[in-house]
Parts: C-alpha cells; sequence; structure tokens
C-alpha cells in the first residue's frame, strides 16, 4: 500500500474536489456559460404561431432522477417521475393550464349533499392495451392510490374520507363515492397528476395508461421512451415518439439543450436564462404557486407572541427576496398560500417591510436584541438557504440576530420540531393546503411545521370543505384567511414563477400554472 | 518533484522459492498474489458493510418527510433490510449473496441491484479503457520529446503546461472542452450522453465519446507524462546509458531500448493507480456529461441510502482497484529482469 502514500499529495487534492467539487461545478459552471452566453444577442425562434408538423422524436430532459425513478403512476417523486406519469397516466379530472378543473376520464363528477359524489365515465377511451376504460378501472385505481393502509402521494386526503364500503361501483359507465365526512371540493383530488386511472390488471412492469404516449422502454435514472398512441381519445401527438432523459446536473441539460441534444428541459436556472435565449432556444415563464415559506412555531418562544410573528413578517423585504433568491422570476406574497384558489384573499393589504413597526412590537413584547436559530437546508428546492441569508441581513436592520444552521439533509427525525426553520410546498387549493399544513396532525395535519392549533381556524376551513355554494365557501376561506394574516406562524414572501427552455423549432408549448412545460403535455408539442 | 521516488523493491516482497521449477515458482508466486488479493476483498467487504450499517436508519432516509405518514411503506422497507436480524447474521446472508452472485435488491426502485449496476460497470470499463488506450502513448510520448529536450525551452514549455493542466480541475477542463466544442464556438461533438432507449450502450456513439475520453486523458495525462519523465531523466544520467552513447548508438535507439524500457515500470505504476482511480472517482465528469457510470450511480445511491446498491458498487470499485494493481505488480515484474528471475529461479 506504500504506493498509494506517494501520490499523497495529488489523491488529496482530488478526494478534496470529489467531495466539494459538485457544488462548485454547478456554481462554476453556471456562471461561466451565463457570462459568456449573453454576447451573442438575437431573440427567441418557436414556441409561437406557425403551423406544426406531424412525426419526429422530442426529446425532453427532465431534472433530477435516479435509480429511484418509477413509472408507478401514483407514487411519482422527482421531475423526471412527473413527467413521465402525466404522459403515460390521465386523472378523472385534470387541472388546465389556468389551474382550472377540467374534465378528463371522467365526464362529470358531481354531488349533491357532498357526501355522495356520482362519477361519470367518459365513453369510448381506451387504455394503450385497447381494453375500454370502465368505472371498474377508476374504482380500482382510486383503491390502489387511497388505500387506508398505504396511501400513495395523491391518495393522502382520500384514503381518510372515503368510505371504502358505502362507496359502489353502478354501472360499466358510473362510479358511486361516499364520504364518511362532507367534502365539497372532491373534484380538486381527483384532478391530481398523482391519481391516475390504471387498468383492474395493471402491471408496472408493463405499465398501461391512457396517455397521449404509450410505453415502450424505461431505464431508471437514466432514460425512458414511450410510443404515440394513435387512438388517445383527446388531440393525437405530433411527434412518434417522446424520449425523457434524466439529468442530474443543471449543466448537462442545459449543454444538452444547447446542443441540441434535447429539445425541452425543465427548471432552466434562472440565470442562464440569457444563455439559452442567446442560442436561439426559447424560455417558457408560468405563474406559479410554489412557495418556500419560514416557519415560525406559534407553541414555542419567542413565537407564542403573536407580536414576535407579526413583528418578523414585518421585518421581510419581500421584493429584495424576489429579485435576489428567484432572479426576479417570481409574484408577491401576502403571508397566504393558494393564491391560485378563487377564493384567495387578494383584497387583503399587501404587507411590506417595515422595520419601525416591527422594532416596536418586538419591544412591546419585550423582545429587543431577538436572537433566532433559522434551520435550512440544501434539499429544500426552491433555493431556500439563499432565502435565509438574505433573511439574516434583513432582520439585523431590526436589530434581530439570526444565525443560520444548515442541515444536511433537513428533512430528518428533526423535521417539523425547529423553532424556526424554511419548507417547500407546490401549487395547493387553500382547503387541502390548510389541512395538511395547520391543521393538528391527528386531523389531517402531516407537515404543519408551524404547530398552528386553532380551532376557530379549523372550524372555518371544515365548514368551508362542507359548503357546496362556492360564494358562501369563499366567503368562509376569506374569514380563514384573515386569521392567518393577522396571527399565523407562516412568512410567504413571494411565489415562484415556472422557468423552462426548449430548443429553437420546438412549438405549442404553453405556460401553465400547474406543472412545468404546460403541465408536460408533450402532445401539444411539434419539433 | 515530490513525484520522484522510486518504486518499491518488488525483490522484497517475492521470497524466491529455491529448487522449484521456473513454471511451479511463478504459478506459486501468483496464487500467492492471488490469495493475497481476496482477502483483502474481504477485509473491504467487512469495512463496507460495517460504515454502510452505520449510516443510521435507511428507511427514515428514504422516506424523508413522508416517513411519518406512511407506517405501510416502513414496516415493508424494513422487512427487506431483515431490520430485527443481527449485524453479524445480516453480513453473513449478504456476503453469501455476493459470492452466489446476487448482490440484493435496490431499496430505492425494488429493482435486482446486479441488473442495474451491471450495464453502468460495463460504461465505465469502457470509458476508462478508452481513455487509457489514448492517454499511455500520449503521456509516454510528451514525457520521452520532454526528457529528450531536458531543461531546454521546448522541455520547460510542456512542464509548464503540464503544470497548469494538472492543476485544473478536470470538471473546469471538461467545461471548457464542452464550451468550446459542442454550444458556443463550435458545434463538433455532443455536450452530453444521450442514452438511447433502446438499449444500445453509450459508446454506440463515437462522437459523444470524445468529449468525455478528451476530458479524462487531460486529466489523468500531466501526472504519468511528468513521473514517466522523471524516471527517463535518472535512467537517461546512470553509467549504462552514457557507456551506450560512447559506444555510438544514435540517440533515438538509446532512449527506446536503454532507457524507456529501464523507465516504464514506475509508470506502469502510476497508470494503474490513475486507471483506478478512474474507474471509482469520475463522479464529477461522468455527471458534467451525463455518462452513465459508476460514479454517478454512486452518488445517486448515497443520495437515496440505498444501501444494497452502495455495498454493491463500493465492492466493485473496490474489485477493479486490486484488479488493476495486481496487473499492474506482475507486468512491473515480467519487465524488471532482476525480479523475473528471483521468482522463477
Amino acid at each position: 500500500m506504500n504506493k498509494n502514500s506517494r501520490r499523497s499529495p495529488a489523491l488529496s487534492r482530488r478526494q478534496l474536489l470529489k467531495y466539494s467539487g459538485l457544488g462548485i461545478a454547478a456554481v462554476g459552471g453556471s456562471s461561466f456559460l451565463a457570462a459568456c452566453g449573453g454576447d451573442d444577442g438575437g431573440g427567441g425562434g418557436g414556441g409561437g404561431g406557425g403551423e406544426q408538423h406531424s412525426g419526429g422524436i422530442l426529446i425532453h430532459g427532465a431534472t433530477g432522477g435516479g435509480s429511484k425513478d418509477t413509472l408507478d403512476p401514483h407514487a411519482p417523486v422527482t421531475s423526471a417521475d412527473i413527467s413521465r406519469v402525466n404522459n403515460l397516466y390521465e386523472p378523472l379530472l385534470f387541472w388546465n393550464n389556468d389551474y382550472q378543473i377540467e374534465p378528463a376520464l371522467a365526464e362529470s363528477v358531481e354531488s349533491k349533499d357532498s357526501v355522495t359524489w356520482t362519477v361519470k365515465m367518459r365513453p369510448g377511451v381506451t387504455f394503450h392495451n385497447g381494453k375500454t376504460v370502465t368505472a371498474d378501472d377508476a374504482w380500482f385505481s382510486i383503491k390502489r392510490f387511497a388505500d387506508p393502509k398505504a396511501p400513495l402521494s395523491g391518495g393522502g386526503q382520500l384514503s381518510q374520507i372515503i368510505d371504502f364500503q358505502s362507496s359502489k361501483v353502478v354501472d360499466e359507465t358510473t362510479l358511486q363515492l361516499v364520504l364518511n365526512t362532507p367534502y365539497a371540493i372532491l373534484d380538486s383530488l381527483l384532478a391530481e397528476y398523482t391519481t391516475g386511472i390504471i387498468p383492474t390488471d395493471f402491471d408496472l412492469a408493463k405499465p398501461v395508461g391512457t396517455g397521449a404516449f404509450a410505453y415502450k422502454s424505461f431505464e431508471p435514472g437514466k432514460t425512458s421512451s414511450f410510443t404515440k398512441y394513435a387512438d388517445y381519445w383527446g388531440d393525437a401527438a405530433f411527434v412518434d415518439e417522446l424520449q425523457i432523459q434524466d439529468f442530474d446536473n443543471d449543466n448537462a441539460k442545459v449543454n444538452a439543450l444547447q446542443a441540441g441534444q434535447v429539445q425541452t428541459i425543465d427548471n432552466l436556472p434562472y440565470n442562464l436564462v440569457d444563455t439559452i435565449k442567446g442560442a436561439g432556444g426559447g424560455v417558457l415563464v408560468a405563474e406559479g404557486g410554489q412557495w418556500v415559506p419560514f416557519t415560525m412555531r406559534v407553541d414555542q418562544a419567542p413565537f407564542n407572541d403573536v407580536k414576535v410573528r407579526q413583528a418578523m413578517r414585518l421585518i421581510v423585504d419581500r421584493q429584495a427576496m424576489i429579485d435576489q433568491v428567484l432572479s426576479g422570476y417570481g409574484s408577491l406574497g401576502n403571508d397566504l398560500y393558494a393564491p391560485l384558489d378563487p377564493a384567495y384573499a387578494s383584497d387583503l393589504p399587501q404587507r411590506e417591510q417595515d422595520i419601525d413597526q416591527a422594532k416596536s412590537l418586538l419591544s412591546q413584547a419585550g423582545q429587543e436584541g431577538l436572537q433566532v436559530e433559522l434551520f435550512t437546508g440544501d434539499d429544500i428546492p426552491g433555493n431556500a438557504p439563499a432565502a435565509a441569508n438574505l433573511f439574516v441581513e434583513q432582520a439585523k436592520k431590526a436589530g434581530v440576530e439570526v444565525k443560520v444552521t444548515k442541515k444536511t439533509p433537513f428533512y430528518d427525525d428533526n423535521y417539523l420540531s425547529y423553532t424556526f426553520a424554511q419548507d417547500f410546498w407546490n401549487t395547493r387549493n387553500y382547503i387541502p393546503q390548510a389541512v395538511v399544513g395547520t391543521f393538528p396532525p391527528d386531523q389531517g395535519g402531516t407537515y404543519n411545521e408551524t404547530h398552528w392549533d386553532n380551532a376557530d381556524h379549523r372550524d372555518l376551513v371544515n365548514a368551508a370543505a362542507k359548503e357546496l355554494d362556492e360564494a358562501k365557501r369563499s366567503d368562509l376561506l376569506h374569514q380563514a384567511q384573515e386569521i392567518e394574516y393577522n396571527e399565523g406562524g407562516l412568512i410567504i414572501w413571494g411565489f415562484r414563477q415556472q422557468v423552462d427552455g426548449y430548443g429553437a423549432n420546438v412549438q405549442g408549448l404553453e405556460p401553465s400554472k400547474y406543472l412545468p412545460l404546460g403541465n408536460y403535455k408533450f402532445n401539444k408539442v411539434s419539433v | 518533484m515530490t513525484h520522484v521516488a522510486t518504486l518499491q523493491d518488488p525483490l522484497e516482497e517475492v521470497a524466491p522459492p529455491r529448487g522449484r521449477s521456473g513454471a511451479a515458482a511463478w504459478t506459486i508466486w501468483l496464487l500467492r498474489r492471488l490469495g493475497l488479493a481476496l482477502l483483502t476483498l474481504w477485509l473491504v467487504s467487512v469495512l463496507v458493510f460495517l460504515a454502510t450499517a452505520a449510516l443510521g436508519d435507511p428507511v427514515r432516509a428514504i422516506l424523508g418527510r413522508d416517513y411519518n405518514s406512511n407506517p405501510g411503506r416502513v414496516a415493508q422497507l424494513e422487512a427487506q433490510l431483515n431490520a430485527d436480524q443481527g449485524l453479524v447474521s445480516r453480513y453473513f446472508s449478504w456476503l453469501g449473496g455476493l459470492l452466489t452472485g446476487d448482490p440484493g435488491t435496490s431499496l430505492a426502485n425494488q429493482q435486482s441491484v446486479w441488473d442495474q449496476i451491471s450495464d453502468s460497470v460495463v460504461n465505465t470499463l469502457v470509458l476508462v479503457f478508452l481513455s487509457s488506450l489514448v492517454m499511455i502513448p500520449v503521456a509516454f510520448g510528451i514525457a520521452m520529446i520532454s526528457a529528450n529536450y531536458r531543461r531546454r525551452r521546448p522541455d520547460t514549455w510542456i512542464q509548464t503546461v503540464l503544470l497548469a493542466l494538472a492543476g485544473i480541475p478536470e470538471f473546469v477542463i471538461g467545461i471548457l472542452l464542452v464550451f468550446v466544442f459542442s454550444t458556443s464556438v463550435f458545434h463538433i461533438f455532443p455536450a452530453v450522453t444521450i442514452v438511447s432507449p433502446t438499449g444500445g450502450p453509450p459508446w454506440e456513439s463515437a462522437k459523444g465519446m470524445v468529449l468525455p475520453i478528451a476530458c479524462l486523458v487531460l486529466a489523468v495525462v500531466p501526472y504519468v507524462s511528468r513521473i514517466v519523465r522523471a524516471s527517463l531523466l535518472e535512467v537517461l544520467d546512470s553509467d549504462y546509458v552514457e557507456l551506450a552513447r560512447l559506444k555510438g548508438i544514435p540517440e533515438p535507439v538509446v532512449m527506446r531500448k536503454h532507457a524507456l524500457l529501464n523507465a516504464i515500470v514506475p509508470g506502469i505504476q502510476v497508470i494503474a493507480l490513475q486507471l483506478a482511480w478512474l474507474a471509482g472517482g469520475v463522479v464529477l465528469v461522468e455527471t458534467l456529461f451525463a455518462y452513465p457510470g459508476v460514479g454517478r450511480q454512486l452518488v445517486d445511491s448515497v443520495r437515496n441510502h440505498d444501501v444494497p446498491m452502495v455495498q454493491a458498487l463500493a465492492m466493485i470499485i473496490a474489485a477493479f482497484y486490486i484488479v488493476v494493481n495486481l496487473v499492474a505488480d506482475i507486468i512491473s515484474i515480467l519487465l524488471t529482469p532482476r525480479a523475473r528471475t528471483a521468482i522463477s529461479s
């Protein structure tokens, strides 16, 4: 082994790079490319009008993915998984580009009392193997993802509210779902991409769905391919084949787009937007509802004093957060989530940085010179550590000393126990988000970071969940949001816009508020 | 010149057996080396197993923030890990699996570990093999030119460039190569490896291999070149080379026959180490070029806390280190007359 010691200086340099280099590579490479790409100038092509041509192969570069990749319709994790399930499978309903519910495999999902729901299947829809989609398949799928013993991604809440004894298949095209509690927005749960309908003889090794593309091949962590499904009930795809390539590195992904090896990529890093535009590609920017809040535990000092929470919310310079953390690709947050919900309380005054008011609140609470520890981590998506560091600077102005502690991984045993931390959330409407994020754990609040436990708020949300009349529901939700706006433990400074990239010849992409690249509906894309 | 260190004398580790035929002596020597290699591999397996067992609860790591909300999946994963058994019995069932060619099932996706890693192992081996095909002649060529012009201008230039290359991390070289040859200046080569979904290997597209290989060659050549140059210079100063020159043998022949053959052994050793490093340590290069190799898979598996995958990959990388070093030792001995005769006599 003495041969190794001879080379120890070189080895240690290499090892250093091996363990610390990945991050540097990403950062260094990105800025290098950004700096060089800006010179080219020129506008983006494609994406707009013009005749769309049929044929060809579309290669999509997906962010993330690895050996954990799955084609399971009900348990997608990474962007790569999500892009695959959205082309293979379809739910009963679907969120459209404006985040409105549209019928998909169901023609209608209706209820008179918000307890008994009738699902009418769309006639004439076939699976990729030619079999007609029936209510049996829908019931089988629901039982699979909402299994009360082991619910999958899309079924967490459904598993608790469906009465599996009373629900039944009425006939080939009708499914009757009976709930054990009134729930007026059941349709929104059945519109998630994680609730795809699969046949009763589903086999994950040869997955069959109803989407515009049928399964051809799949290698976890590497690549997958899908062929156009000619008998698709909606608009059949333009391209003959869809390939989805995994990229665990942003540079490789963007390089591949620039070199023309892939036609679309999701989650284009903000600093590379100009590079892609300069190279003749296009950038798709969509409003979104993703947010990275600061979470204050309302049951622990110092945040058990509402004045301290209010002061912290006044410390944040929201526009600066958006400009620096999101490179400007974001919209202002008002400490309320679910901005895409029709009931979003957009009339509440926009909260702005007010250091004097924050100081005065802190002194009223006897917390001048407050010191707090803020927990963050690189595995929180959405550039969370950058937001944490910026918050440190902003808090200094109000005399609050924030110490940032970076956890690796952040999502470990201590997640949900931090007094002051961050988290990441995707777009959701108000009721499901309020339940999962602000209810006590035994009432469905699986991820209640702030330990918020407010009976008034809960009653309003529960009442709204039972209310079929949309105006009345909005009113209840408005009251609930007011409580959170005044007393809540979340600092929601902004919502991230979705930025994706595409090559020069790509046409048919439209921004969507729901998922990247126009909900990954690649049947609308031509190359 | 910290690199200029003499190779350990092969005579030291080989006690020459007396009174046997050459072939038998060679066989015994080889068997002993193989036995030692297996012993090393077994020790590595103990270390790998202990290290991965000490990583903490993999089930919690895999499920992340869903751990508390999905008891069914927790129970399933724990059953698969045999979490109820003791450490020792888990080790032996794992070792038994390895020996019978069944390294287990991946925790992350429930597929066979072997099915998943066999492709990446082959991919990485091909990448390393092709890189060494280019790297070895280039490194030796540069070393010979450099030694020939010792301390004159061409040598200074070459040494400066080599030092600079050695100082640049390989991923920076890779980024520069991509920038120049595929995205911004020229569009000659593909920037990343696109795995063909029809199941073809990545080297199906020869063009796609050019930049990864170039990047690895540029990363490794400086080390090999500098070592070979140093030992060449040492040999060129020796008495027998001086004598050969005095006898009037032309300089190219002196260089080739008298100097190079005697300077080759340290070169072989450093090449072996570099190749072994390439097999396990090309994570950055594989990531940059999205090349589906062992390094990327290892990083991914560690990130997923996929214990069976990490164990299998660590064992394969260790085995590669051992095999490459064994081969290098054998070649070194074959090329060193003193050591050769010591074994067979």
